[in-house]
């Protein structure tokens, strides 16, 4: 579903079938039966199957992590080193400091939570476009994460904490569970909590919110906050699903972050989530890996038609909307695609990230 | 030397302390005192200076292909892919064909724009996201690299080089001599580079293409109805930004003594931070071509400085990232002070 402040799920049935994240979602089914065919029932095995979701927990809890970012407009290019940071730094609690595997989990957290505010608190008071930002704290957190133990790797840490990493409960891995646990919170918060509509509030239009009361540098530090917190549960389901950790965890996690939330109709410009259509995306990359690993196909074409996709789905939502708005008659779909704050001219000024116009204009 | 789309001679000047190029250069001077103080050999010129200013050679031309889309308000995410591509035609040029330095060049250059070209259509014709537009090229570039290097070659570079590109990586102009006058330790790729960057700013200054480039960052509709067909602007700036990028990737290859598949890896962060240390908004609309050229020079001296000072790499990112962060703190602040200065009599 599609949130932004002013619309909360789009309820009528004309417009289910109407909603970006149909597209996605027939996709996901068909890419998903395509795959199980050619594959000859192999994907449907029980081993292939848990893999496959095992897998596509992090993606989930990444992409909703720079979604968090995005619904105020902002970016957060830290999120990969930063689920790397706190990997290493759980690991070295448990291993190195001997601390037992619940403590280190919630440092963990704690830990994503505490850089995230940082990240927030550095954009709202020194005002400094929140791309140069995290670009920065990227850089920080990279050499902060190789610092923790250099080259080597951390492994044998708490058994527990392994065996959930492995347990599966009714055919479906623990770690992919909890991924749809913090889908649903997300879901609820951008849903349902005054705090969540603010956010939107603050990434539709920085403007209007102020003059409701709503202080927009909160948004930004809540929002930057939370992106930092769910970088730290995919820290903890990386440590846990993984077995070992070393300094290069999370590297290749920033592209997928912005592939996730951007092919699930996520816009750059902000004010608008979508919880099913980042899960989506999720997933969709996710058969990509799978057909690559069924066939054997060089990884390396994973990359090019992960590029592809990204484009597909999103000139794809583009092509949609203006088949919908040149119907006559048919209500105008609310901006739910990336590009189409002016569905019908193709302006520069709206493709640039983030409010930053907004941030100068803030300045005091 | 700040270029933006409103016409010289600005209506309120800030006071010259405010003059984020100066600061800079402030800036400058003291990390080059400080790290000539702790190590002398910072001042050693074959040692230091001269791979240095080859490595200031790069990326400020890393930092204009940047810049070039910056004007806009636009990014290019793909720049490092854009020159690992180019290179790759070049070297494909030189190694099949066996064409020389000039016209492997040519075709590099010519492959830059031309992916440049293709970022700016799919964005002027779907009004898609520049950011998202170039991260998905950047995607499909990475994979096409390494599959184009595997099936070209037997590795990950090509064997042989155009003959000159050894010149350009090891000499200075203290090996071409006139008689008994000898030119100073300068790289040679010195000067490509800086004609680069002069043309970059001759270009957004003066020249009707570039200002309306800047016109259309600054406010596209107004660019409009003002007659400036903008698309074909967007076209341009993004070839421009594709073209430059193969040139990074060119003298890249010229340091390195090889056309490489890693070449461009390392060129999203610098590009950023040379023209927005330079002062050049992430909004478009206004350029600084001297502050890339001053933001490169800076962002290398540190580089340098601290590989001298033996810091491991974790060490370097984080103060790299630090000091970053402090001077781009510094400017607001200073800008913020300026602008308070200014609005009060």
């Amino acid at each position: 579903m599609t949130l932004t402040a002013s619309s909360r799920v789009l309820t009528t049935r004309d417009s289910i079938w109407r909603a970006p994240e149909f597209t996605l979602a027939v996709l996901a089914i068909a890419g998903f039966v395509a795959l199980a065919i050619a594959t000859g029932g192999n994907l449907l095995s029980a081993g292939t199957l848990e893999a496959f979701f095992r897998f596509l927990a992090v993606p989930i809890v990444i992409g909703l992590s720079q979604m968090v970012v995005l619904a105020v407009g902002q970016m957060n290019l830290s999120v990969g080193a930063l689920t790397g940071f706190c990997a290493m730094a759980s690991a070295w609690l448990m291993l190195e400091a001997g601390l037992p595997a619940p403590i280190a989990v919630l440092a963990a957290l704690a830990l994503g939570l505490a850089v995230g505010l940082a990240n927030g608190l550095l954009v709202v008071l020194t005002r400094i476009n929140g791309f140069i930002v995290t670009l920065a704290t990227m850089t920080i957190i990279q050499g902060l994460r190789y610092g923790v133990n250099g080259p080597d790797t951390y492994q044998g840490y708490s058994e527990g904490l392994r065996a959930f990493g492995r347990a599966s409960i009714l055919g479906l891995p623990a770690v992919f569970l909890v991924a749809l646990v913090v889908v649903v919170l997300v879901g609820l918060y951008f849903a349902r909590t005054v705090s969540g509509r603010k956010l939107l509030a603050s990434g539709g239009s920085p403007f209007a919110a102020r003059l409701s009361g709503i202080s927009n540098d909160r948004s930004l530090v809540i929002a930057h906050g939370l992106s930092g917190l769910l970088a730290g549960v995919a820290a903890v389901l990386t440590v846990a699903a993984s077995g070992s950790v070393n300094a290069t965890i999370g590297d290749d996690l920033l592209l997928p972050s912005f592939a996730a939330p951007i092919i699930g109709g996520v816009a750059l410009t902000g004010g608008m989530v979508s919880v099913t259509g980042t899960v989506l995306a999720a997933f969709l990359v996710r058969l990509v890996d799978v057909m690559q690993a069924q066939f054997g196909i060089n990884p390396r074409w994973v990359d090019l038609i992960i590029g592809a996709v990204v484009l597909g789905a999103v000139l794809l939502g583009t092509a949609r909307q203006k088949l919908f708005s040149l119907r006559p008659g048919s209500p105008q779909p609310a901006s739910a695609q990336p590009g189409s704050a002016q569905p019908d001219s193709a302006q520069p000024s709206s493709a640039q990230p983030g409010s930053s116009r907004d941030e100068e204009r803030r300045s005091p | 030397m700040e270029k933006t789309a409103a016409p010289p001679g600005r209506p309120r000047r800030l006071p010259l302390w405010a003059n984020p190029r100066l600061g800079l250069v402030v800036l400058l001077v003291l990390l080059v005192a400080f790290f000539s103080i702790l190590r002398p050999a910072f001042l050693d010129t074959r040692l230091t200076l001269t791979p240095l200013q080859s490595d200031i050679s790069v990326y400020l031309v890393v930092g204009l292909a940047q810049l070039s889309v910056l004007s806009l308000g636009h990014m290019n995410l793909a720049v490092g892919r854009m020159a690992a591509t180019s290179a790759f035609a070049m070297g494909l040029t030189h190694d099949k064909l066996g064409a020389g330095l000039i016209v492997s060049l040519t075709v590099g250059l010519l492959v830059g724009a031309l992916l440049g070209a293709l970022a700016g259509l799919i964005i002027s014709r779907t009004g898609v996201n520049s950011f998202v537009v170039t991260l998905a090229m950047d995607f499909a570039l990475v994979g096409l690299i390494t599959i184009l290097y595997a099936s070209a070659t037997d590795g990950v570079a090509f064997p042989t080089m155009p003959a000159g590109m050894e010149a350009l990586r090891f000499d200075t102009f203290a090996d071409y001599c006139l008689g008994d006058i000898c030119g100073p330790r300068i790289p040679l790729v010195v000067p490509i580079a800086l004609v680069a960057a002069l043309l970059v700013g001759l270009l957004f200054r003066w020249s009707r293409l570039g200002r309306e480039i800047l016109m259309t960052g600054s406010n596209a509709r107004a660019a409009e109805l003002s007659g400036i067909p903008t698309r074909t602007r967007v076209v341009q700036a993004h070839a421009l930004s594709g073209l430059i990028a193969a040139l990074a990737g060119f003298l890249l290859a010229a340091n390195n003594g090889a056309f490489s598949a890693g070449i461009g890896d390392s060129f999203l962060l610098p590009s950023f931070l040379a023209p927005v240390l330079g002062g050049t908004l992430l909004v478009g609309g206004a350029v600084s071509v001297l502050g890339t050229v001053l933001g490169a020079t800076l962002t290398q001296v540190i580089y340098k400085g601290l590989n001298l000072l033996q810091f491991q790499l974790d060490q370097l990112q984080l103060y790299i990232g630090l000091v970053l962060l402090a001077a781009l703190s510094l400017d607001r602040a200073r800008h913020v002070l300026a602008e308070r200065r200014g609005a009060a009599p």
